[in-house]
């Protein structure tokens, strides 16, 4: 069953693949700032937070784009 | 002067830490004596890394058509070795399997990359070849300056020497 999951790809849906954004954002916050942070237990929160600012600014991007979509002439 | 040979001795080598650091994600933090920073950057690269094998399969390291994501994922050292040597033994068995052209037989086997999960596959073990490479050059940074174990925080100057600092 494993063997098969690293070996056949997985049938994904476009929604599905939307929110596998989430845990690759989380991913590259976790790794940046493992390597930026002073101190190492406040790891949780700065990630947190950066997660939060990646995850505001596609919301912002995604609005931009919808809009020049929806009423680009 | 022996204070001094132990000194010598106990510094990171930057090579060292730059074929540790490519080889086994974090293994170069690990090496200058942050041990915490390797192992969360191990896990993480590692389970980004083998996220995209699972969602693309055994193609999402693909040496033949897709040569800068192949690039960028031979960045996570032994996964990416690990992905390659996987994909080659596809490779190897394409005449045993059936079908006229290369994506006939793939997709015969059930190994054609799903549209949509292509491109989050592909994604997901590029990224994390390239965040190990931000890693592998922390490490090496590190090593070179001779940083070794973790810093203390930065400390918030108090009100009075602040101040002191302050005055002309």
């Amino acid at each position: 069953m494993i063997a098969a999951l690293f070996y056949n790809p997985l049938p994904l849906s476009f929604e599905t693949q939307l929110w596998l954004l989430l845990p690759l954002c989380l991913g590259v916050a976790i790794v940046y700032k493992a390597v930026r942070t002073h101190d190492l237990r406040r790891l949780p929160r700065e990630v947190g937070f950066l997660m939060g600012y990646m995850v505001a600014g596609l919301i912002v991007l995604c609005v931009l784009v919808w809009l020049v979509v929806r009423y680009w002439p | 002067m022996a204070v001094e040979k132990s000194e010598k001795r106990s510094m990171p080598l930057p090579y060292a830490a730059l074929v540790l650091a490519w080889l086994v994600p974090g293994a170069g933090h690990v090496y200058v004596g942050r041990l915490g920073r390797g192992v969360v950057i191990f896990v993480t690269v590692s389970a980004l890394f083998w996220a995209g094998v699972g969602i693309g399969g055994v193609l999402t390291v693909d040496y033949y058509s897709e040569r800068w994501w192949f690039a960028a994922e031979m960045l996570t050292g032994i996964h990416g070795l690990v992905g390659w040597y996987r994909q080659k033994a596809v490779y190897n068995r394409l005449p045993q399997m059936r079908g006229a052209s290369l994506d006939e037989k793939l997709k015969n086997a059930n190994l054609a990359l799903v549209a949509p999960g292509e491109t989050v596959a592909r994604a997901y073990a590029g990224v994390a070849g390239l965040l190990n490479l931000l890693c592998i050059f922390d490490a090496l940074m590190l090593s070179v300056m001779g940083v070794t174990g973790e810093q203390p925080p930065p400390r918030a100057p108090s009100g009075a020497a602040a101040a002191g600092r302050a005055r002309p």
